[in-house]
């Protein structure tokens, strides 16, 4: 046990004290929030990612001029020309596209024709499909003798649906919005983690091996004990990594928070001044939502996953870099680890988020491979009180979390102990399940 | 005293047997060569000595006990595919391999500037592996194998790749550690090493011993009752006793030949050769471990009986 402690501190300093882990700490939270800064200014900001398109509309019905609604992206010039001089300007001019509509188009629905010079893409169509449509529309309401005011009142009719939950102590606000955005963070975080220091497992295990100062070292340590004691200290990295970012995002957090808090207060004002403000709202939505969250629940279940997802995870890379010489060999035996982080992962997005307590979602929550992503999501989705009808499903997660790391440590030091003293080899999986039932 | 004894020991890998019912004692302060050609299971054996594998049947006593994790600690082990850490310093992983064989922090710095002295390394102590040539990694290593004043010392080929200097600064280390009581096994297949080092040898061959025991012995064993005689030239007439093997001219008149002795005495030689020439020298041809070594080899690969494949 000594021997573990003593190479996992072999690790943990040789590992922290590295530039690397000191640039990578104190600029990650700054990349990854910077990251997704950059995403949500590109998806707000559409004048970056889309140019004005200037379209040619060549109205033979009539019907349409000066009535197409023109926005930031789209304007429409009206011209009294043949089809083939309006092409031409197409090619020389700044123009995207020529709109063509027949003389009986209006009445037929049909015939309307966009030309372009490059591959229209679907938004291009739907907006302007929509645009016509409306045109269209208006021209049948109004030769009904509907009136222009009535049908605008009826098209912005929105309706409020307030998402409430029966629990033993009453009726509880629902909190889909939080807890799927808090269920995300956490899986993203524990995938992250996984991949990062996984295989930094793999590359330790591989350079020992390779430097063939594993023979030096067990023959003073078991096989298991090394493995153990590097998974050991490289998790210390990653969760000293994870606290100073929790750290550092606190502190660095805390000034936007009350930059931001003041912001908020100034709208809640703004609000109650407009009396019908959805900001303001949607702010006291938010914070009403956040308050029914089970913050030790989800704090406490993110931690096992973190810990846990590793180890699982942990244990199978250090078989990879056991069987293999070199870094282009793992690509083999890396597949079966990846595919199913990756397969929870993108089924996290899909089908668990639209339906987190359906069967799909809790079969998956349970198994090793995907539960710590797939359950992360989920849980805060549980709010309140502890609950046995969902309690079940966490105790019996975790259980199954346990047992399958006590399954692949197994395996992975049955496979560690015979790959890391065979040199030269390439190892088939058949192999693989020999070295599990070798006798040392 | 046996420091070691290994009875009976095989071990068997999926498609070959590395090592087919083994049997050698090393005695307590001897320097025990083992040789063999490339692939002949030396290192299964050692591997099995330092309880990085386990025997397939057999037994191995360390000291009279069976083999078992606390021996570690007083076993040194130095591979012949040497390795340490690249990235980290001389002196913390010194520390490091130290600890790991039981010492704790403060005796192993002890223990550590004694070496560092003797081996005038001082100034390599905060300096990271990959800066160092790779005679001094192989200094470091060999530090870290004898640190911890291990009972019983297996280094396999320890001299590849050390210069001439420092290939004797080493040889010195472990004669001084010899005399000091500690046990060394050898692996290698270098003959003069075995002359100047060692006392006992054993000779494995396709997973088996085929010569163990004390070098003299083994040598006395091996010799042929052949002597080289420097004479003045003439025609030499031996009667049935002697055999005349070669005779070639030297410098200056002389001749040298190779004789054996069939019956009687190198004083019988002497007898029936002096009235014929004038005698300069006579030496007995001892074959030294190198011919031992080719002869052991070839004698068992021809013998039916050691074909075990």
């Amino acid at each position: 046990m000594n021997k573990i402690f003593l190479i996992a501190g072999r690790e943990f300093l040789s590992r922290v004290r590295k530039k690397s882990f000191i640039v990578m700490t104190l600029l990650g939270p700054l990349l990854i929030a910077g990251f997704y800064a950059l995403i949500i200014y590109l998806s707000v900001n559409e004048q970056i990612s889309n140019d004005l398109k200037r379209i040619i509309v060549i109205d033979e019905s009539g019907v349409f001029k000066d009535k197409l609604k023109e926005n930031d992206f789209y304007k429409f010039d009206y011209k009294n020309e043949p089809l083939d001089a309006a092409r031409l300007q197409l090619r020389n001019e700044d123009y995207f596209a020529v709109l063509h509509i027949p003389q009986t188009a209006a009445d037929s629905l049909k015939g309307f024709k966009l030309i372009a010079a490059t591959q229209t893409s679907w938004k291009d169509e739907s907006y302007i499909e929509d645009k016509l449509n409306k045109v269209v529309s208006d021209i049948k309401f109004s030769q009904h003798g509907i009136d222009q005011k009535l049908i605008d009142e009826i098209n912005n009719t929105s309706v409020s649906l307030e998402s409430v939950r029966d629990t033993k102590e009453g009726l509880e606000k629902g909190s889909t919005a939080i807890s799927t955005g808090l269920g995300f963070v956490g899986a993203i975080f524990i995938y992250m983690f996984i991949f990062i220091y996984g295989v930094q497992i793999m590359r330790g295990v591989m350079e020992e091996k390779t430097n063939r100062i594993v023979e030096v070292i067990i023959s003073s340590v078991k096989p298991f004990e090394l493995m153990m004691g590097k998974i050991a200290g490289i998790a210390m990295v990653a969760l000293l990594q994870f606290l100073i970012w929790v750290v550092l995002s606190t502190v660095l957090g805390g000034g936007v928070t009350g930059a931001l808090s003041d912001k908020m207060s100034m709208m809640q004002d703004a609000g109650a001044a407009m009396s019908q403000s959805g900001k303001a709202a949607l702010v006291s939505d938010i914070m009403s939502q956040a308050s029914q969250i089970n913050v030790w629940l989800v704090g406490g279940m993110f931690l096992f996953f973190f810990i846990t997802g590793y180890l699982f995870y942990g244990a199978l890379f250090a078989a990879v870099g056991a069987a293999v010489d070199s870094e282009t060999d793992t690509q083999q035996f890396m597949l079966p680890i990846t595919i199913p982080l990756i397969l929870a992962f993108f089924l996290a997005q899909t089908v668990v988020v639209s339906n987190p307590n359906g069967s799909l979602a809790t079969w998956l929550s349970m198994v090793p491979f995907t539960s710590p992503i797939i359950m992360m999501v989920r849980v805060p989705f549980f709010t309140g009180a502890w609950d046995w009808s969902w309690g079940w499903q966490i105790i019996a997660s975790m259980c199954c979390m346990l047992l399958g790391i006590l399954v692949t440590t197994w395996m992975a030091g049955r496979i560690y102990r015979t790959g890391i003293l065979l040199y030269g080899k390439k190892i088939t999986y058949k192999e693989l399940g020999k070295w599990l039932f070798y006798k040392a | 005293m046996q420091s070691l004894q290994i009875i009976n020991v095989s071990k068997q890998y999926a498609h070959h047997k590395a090592l087919d019912s083994v049997s050698l004692a090393v005695p307590k302060g001897s320097v025990y060569g083992l040789l063999g050609p490339n692939g002949a299971g030396k290192t299964s054996l050692i591997r099995i000595i330092t309880q990085i594998t386990g025997a397939d049947e057999g037994e191995v006593l360390f000291n009279g006990e069976k083999l078992n994790p606390s021996h570690i600690y007083r076993m040194g082990y130095l591979p012949e595919e040497r390795g340490l850490y690249k990235k980290m310093e001389v002196g913390e992983q010194l520390l490091f391999f130290a600890r790991l064989k039981g010492l704790s922090r403060a005796d192993a710095m002890h223990k550590l500037k004694d070496w560092v002295e003797r081996f005038e390394i001082k100034n390599w102590w905060t300096k990271k592996v990959e800066e160092l040539s790779k005679g001094m990694q192989q200094k470091v290593q060999f530090i870290a194998t004898v640190l911890h004043q291990p009972e019983l010392i297996i280094l396999d080929e320890p001299f590849t790749g050390f210069d001439p200097i420092n290939a004797n600064l080493i040889r010195d280390e472990i004669i001084r550690l010899n005399k000091e009581g500690s046990t060394f096994i050898f692996s290698t297949h270098r003959m003069e090493t075995v002359e100047q080092l060692c006392d006992h040898i054993a000779l494995i061959n396709k997973s088996k011993v085929v010569l163990e025991g004390e070098v003299k012995q083994i040598k006395n064993q091996f010799r042929t009752q052949t002597y080289e005689v420097e004479h003045s030239i003439c025609k030499l007439q031996l009667s049935s006793s002697f055999v005349l093997q070669k005779s070639t001219p030297a410098d200056g008149n002389m001749a040298l030949s190779e004789i054996k002795i069939l019956h009687g005495t190198p004083n019988d030689l002497l007898k029936e050769l002096m009235p014929v020439s004038h005698i300069h020298s006579l030496k007995e041809i001892v074959p030294d471990m190198n011919d031992i070594f080719i002869q052991a080899v070839n004698k068992n690969v021809t013998t039916p009986s050691a074909v075990t494949l």
